[in-house]
């Protein structure tokens, strides 16, 4: 596996995902997301510029001592100033006030839709899968939604979801790879991961893609490092992120 | 109006019928009335409806007791480093578990109706989701004229919410650190409302700031004092999550260890006593 100063799988996915995050934006993560919490706290610590931070355990810019393994943990409103609550950021989120938003998935199609709802028949499952929590609602109402996977294969990345969980169009998906962005509408591809080729990436995505202007991810600077470094210490969510998916894939 | 709420977990849990439909507070492994889940279990219920935005190891449990029924729903999981709720997932998948797949916000709008006193309610998105199709909902033009369609949710509602709060007095106020997640609507949708909580307090601790209650007494109607009743979940600022309790309870499918899990629970220990005004703040 490729390490530092290169990107580790795991860096470059928590660095591609806080790299979608604009100044003075109001950015989200939600329940079920350590990557994209890590990718805030990340961005609030090493970029040059101020944008909210809410979670799903109501903290607003809250300063956590650490990280914690659920991402709607408690923890995640130290130093909060205000608890905005469920209600609130779904409410702000329904009326277009949430510029950036965090959402899963199992499945995710070229258009940026999302399936986290079953494998097979809806009705008489293969496998029933969590649920698409907030993403129905939040997908097609956020400024800007950006997805990520921790398997980038054909049967995560699909031509065709088993069950259209939530629909509107993923802005972003990052994966351990890859960095998709939407263009005319379809997720194309901006960035890969210089531990991979372009054309390993075309045959690990099920979806047929566009790559315009495709450039190698940019290598993440010191601040990034250092910053993903004080998040996880001792390696835990790098080890639990499921990204070892991949050496598994490759032998 | 001043009526004692307080009973033993055993009598709060005996309020909750066959059938029932209950909507549990907090969000995966945080602030769950878990103590009060499993004592339903331990009482034998069955045929429940779990209603709830975002369940975890309240619904894996009940599923794994074959205790629930139905679920509605947003996002089944253990969370953190696990993951999956597995006997959920097995119960939806050999059919002994009803679903009705919601987006937390459309559950949020289902109970709205309620609380609004409205046969529907309006929720924004949705648009292309699977979750219209297999829910049956509707979609209706404005009638005021925008051009835009919106989906509305049918009412849901509750009999019970049952909330695990930091502090409750003697009349049934409750106040929870930290978020409230949806329990302020599930208390407000509900036909009756049900608290257990880390600590009692006296009124005079919820007068000096009022504001900072979540549920007041009149929509309350049992109460109990339990300490660590959100065990093995976490309930701010007390306790954070038991991880190895957790572990041990997803690598052993055996099902004695269902019933030394029950036994050794926090709340056991105190079975068969009644509530107790000692150690009021």
């Amino acid at each position: 596996m490729t390490e530092e100063p290169f990107f580790s799988l795991f860096a470059h996915l928590v660095i591609g995902l806080a790299r979608f995050i604009r100044p003075d934006e109001i950015a989200f993560s939600g329940v079920n997301s350590t990557l994209p919490m890590l990718a805030c706290l990340l961005a609030r610590q090493c970029y040059n510029f101020s944008f909210t931070y809410l979670n799903v355990a109501g903290g607003v810019d809250p300063e956590p001592a650490h990280a914690p393994l659920s991402s709607s943990d408690p923890i995640l409103t130290q130093g909060s100033c205000s608890i905005f609550a469920n209600e609130d950021f779904y409410d702000l989120c329904c009326r277009g006030g949430m510029d950036i938003c965090f959402l899963g998935a199992a499945q995710v199609d070229g258009k940026g839709n999302t399936n986290l709802s079953c494998i097979g028949d809806w009705h008489a499952p293969k496998v029933r899968l969590p649920g698409g929590g907030g993403a129905p609602v939040m997908l097609p109402t956020a400024r800007r939604a950006v997805g990520w996977r921790t398997e980038h294969s054909p049967r995560t990345l699909v031509e065709r979801l088993d069950f259209t969980t939530a629909a509107g169009g993923l802005h972003g998906l990052v994966t351990p790879y890859a960095v998709f962005e939407k263009t005319d509408g379809c997720l194309a591809l901006k960035h890969w991961n210089p531990a991979v080729s372009p054309e390993e990436i075309r045959r690990r995505t099920g979806f047929a893609f566009d790559a315009p202007q495709a450039t190698p991810s940019p290598k993440p600077d010191q601040r990034e490092l250092s910053a993903l470094r004080r998040l996880d210490p001792e390696g835990v969510f790098a080890a639990g992120s499921g990204i070892r998916l991949w050496s598994e894939e490759k032998t | 109006m001043n009526r004692e709420k307080l009973v033993s977990l055993q009598e709060l849990a005996a309020m909750i019928p066959d059938g029932a439909r209950l909507a549990l507070g907090g969000s995966f492994l945080h602030r769950g009335p878990f103590a009060l889940v499993r004592e339903l279990i331990r009482q034998g219920r069955r045929g429940l409806e779990i209603i709830k935005q975002s369940p975890g190891y309240d619904l894996d449990l009940l599923c794994r007791c074959g205790v629930a029924a139905k679920a509605s729903c947003g996002i089944v999981a253990l969370e953190g480093p696990f993951g999956i709720a597995p006997w959920y997932r097995k119960a939806v998948e050999e059919g002994n578990l009803t679903l009705e797949e919601h987006s937390c916000a459309t559950l949020a709008a289902g109970l709205r109706a309620v609380v609004f006193g409205v046969p529907f309610q309006p929720v924004a998105g949705l648009h292309g989701s699977d979750l219209a199709r297999v829910n049956h909902w509707a979609c209706l033009p404005d009638p005021y004229g925008s051009g835009r369609d919106t989906w509305v949710i049918p009412p849901v509602r509750p009999d019970f919410a049952v909330i695990h709060a930091a502090e409750v007095t003697a009349a049934g106020d409750a106040r929870v650190w930290g978020t409230p997640n949806w329990d302020r609507l599930m208390t407000r949708a509900a036909e009756s409302v049900l608290i257990t909580a880390e600590r009692l307090v006296q009124d005079s601790f919820f007068s000096e700031r009022p504001e900072l209650t979540l549920v007041p007494r009149f929509l309350t109607r049992g109460a109990a004092v339990v300490p660590h009743g959100a065990w093995p979940g976490s309930c701010t600022p007390f306790y954070g999550v038991d991880y190895p309790a957790l572990e041990e309870y997803l690598r052993r499918p055996e099902e004695t260890f269902v019933r030394a899990h029950l036994a050794h629970a926090p709340e056991a220990a105190t079975q068969g006593t009644v509530a107790t005004r000692e150690g009021q703040t």
